[in-house]
């Protein structure tokens, strides 16, 4: 009877080939980074690496503070969709109006995906940190997606007022 | 033994479902003194349960309804209403909703990445229902609540029945145990590379959502041109979800009943769609719980075990029975 080979000196070499791919996606994903801050502030010539609590990056025009990026993952860990977190990468200036969403990572299936859509992540661009965040209210509802709209939606409106208690001072109205 | 063993696998998995299940929403965060913000905090707190069937309404109702339809028709054996029920399925829970139990249910079971209860009643609704119907009666969720499934059995009804092609009994058989490799392989597949999107290959779902690439929409008429001359194709030989719930079926605990004379009689096996009927025996696993064998056996003029019933009658009371002549 033959006999099967070992397994561990494949087993070996996969875990070899994974530490490298993750070491060479290191450097790409901080550029990628980049690009996705500059996206959400246009303006901004520096960003700080990410620090604080809750943990976040500072956008800068020179000296002037413009606003904060947080990822909803890090700031509303619990928040489930579908199949998973929604991993967003929200963009908020000092007056608690959002500059802009990125979704960078999800696991949602079939309709769910409609989140990765521009139309979904554009209606967050100017959108107050005090709106309601309702699905069918001030969010459009994707009927296939409810799930994952819901969620997003509760991320990203949780994610940013915690950002804006903690580290913005309200603007007087 | 089956039994014994997929009792333990659904007990197991059920324990570490439960385990994990995220049955509470995030807790609102803490108000820092002076909230000077002043944002409306009940945005932020988890929703009462009032305040969150009615926001889920719509699809709490639909789901619910439909599921009363397939038990209706279910229990009563009606063929109508079977087919009401497909129809049905297909426009509410295919195309309006989207809403099918699918491989990517069984990746979120492995990794643990369920949707939260709270806000996810109507999913949960379909889930617990899929696997409770499927201990309790067999694949009833495969026969009528599965829209891609009934869109299948729909077209089998609309088409000539002389365009089928029945595969021989030993390539059907073979065939079926297909399935089973494509829910080992992607399970294989997903843990080692944690890749969910294979889904899109091994599953026509998303059709009913129109998002799909050429190559996906490809894939699918090919699968329906070949549906159209061996029925239900997908469902019996390579549907990785209809293999799961094959495995929980062995649990089934109101099977179906067959009569002594089912050992000789051929009518229900030539009559099964699913190719779910060998000599006496009912294959649970590929069993969706179509009624038709059901119609058979309850029919006196047609199943043997009546016929036969009737004979003895009359002979043992012949007297009886000659002045009806």
């Amino acid at each position: 009877m033959r006999r099967f080979p070992s397994l561990s000196p494949a087993l070996a070499a996969i875990a070899v080939v994974c530490a490298l791919v993750s070491l060479a996606a290191q450097a790409p994903a901080e550029a990628r980074l980049q690009l996705q801050l500059k996206q959400l502030f246009p303006g901004a010539t520096t960003f700080s690496p990410k620090g604080g609590d809750p943990p976040h990056f500072k956008a800068f025009n020179g000296q002037t503070l413009l606003g904060l990026a947080f990822w909803t993952t890090e700031l509303q860990p619990l928040e489930r969709a579908y199949d998973g977190p929604i991993k967003i990468l929200v963009g908020m200036d000092t007056k608690g109006i959002l500059t802009g969403i990125i979704v960078v990572e999800h696991h949602e299936p079939y309709g769910n995906f409609s989140v990765d859509t521009p139309g979904f992540a554009a209606q967050f661009r100017g959108k107050n940190i005090r709106d309601a965040f309702k699905v069918g209210v001030d969010v459009d509802a994707i009927s296939r997606a409810t799930i994952s709209v819901t969620s997003s939606s509760r991320a990203i409106r949780n994610s940013a007022r915690l950002a804006a208690r903690q580290l913005l001072t309200a603007p007087t109205q | 033994m089956t039994r014994l063993a997929a009792a333990l696998v659904f007990a197991v998995v059920c324990a570490c479902v439960l385990a994990r299940m995220p049955l509470h929403a995030a807790a609102a965060q803490a108000q820092p003194a002076g909230n000077q913000w002043q944002f409306n905090d009940e945005d932020e707190q988890a929703p009462g349960w009032k305040d969150v069937v009615r926001s889920q309404a719509v699809d709490l109702g639909v789901f619910a309804g439909f599921t009363v339809l397939a038990l209706v028709s279910f229990f009563r054996k009606d063929k109508t209403l079977k087919y009401v029920t497909l129809a049905a399925c297909v426009v509410l829970l295919g195309f309006w909703k989207s809403q099918l139990i699918t491989i990517v249910n069984i990746f979120g079971l492995i990794s643990l990445d369920l949707p939260i209860f709270r806000y996810s009643l109507a999913w949960y609704l379909l889930a617990t229902f899929t696997v409770v119907s499927t201990v309790l009666w067999g694949r009833l969720y495969c026969g009528r609540m599965c829209a891609f499934g009934a869109l299948t059995q729909l077209m089998d009804a609309a088409l000539p029945a002389s365009w089928r092609r029945e595969p021989p009994a030993w390539l059907e058989r073979r065939a079926s145990f297909i399935k089973y490799g494509i829910l080992a392989a992607a399970i294989l597949y997903f843990v080692v590379t944690r890749d969910r999107f294979i889904y899109r290959y091994i599953e026509p779902f998303w059709m009913f959502g129109f998002h799909g690439s050429i190559v996906m929409w490809s894939l699918l008429a090919v699968l329906l041109v070949a549906t159209v001359f061996v029925r239900n194709l997908y469902c019996r030989f390579l549907c990785p979800v209809g293999a799961a719930l094959g495995v929980l079926s062995n649990l089934t605990v109101f099977q179906i009943k067959r009569w002594k004379e089912c050992k000789t009689c051929k009518i229900c096996e030539k009559a099964c769609e699913w190719g779910a009927i060998q000599g006496p025996k009912i294959i649970k696993s590929e069993c969706v719980r179509c009624d038709d064998c059901e119609r058979l056996y309850t029919d006196t003029k047609k199943c043997p075990h009546w016929l036969i019933l009737l004979k003895d009658l009359k002979k043992a009371q012949p007297t009886v029975a000659a002045p009806s002549r």
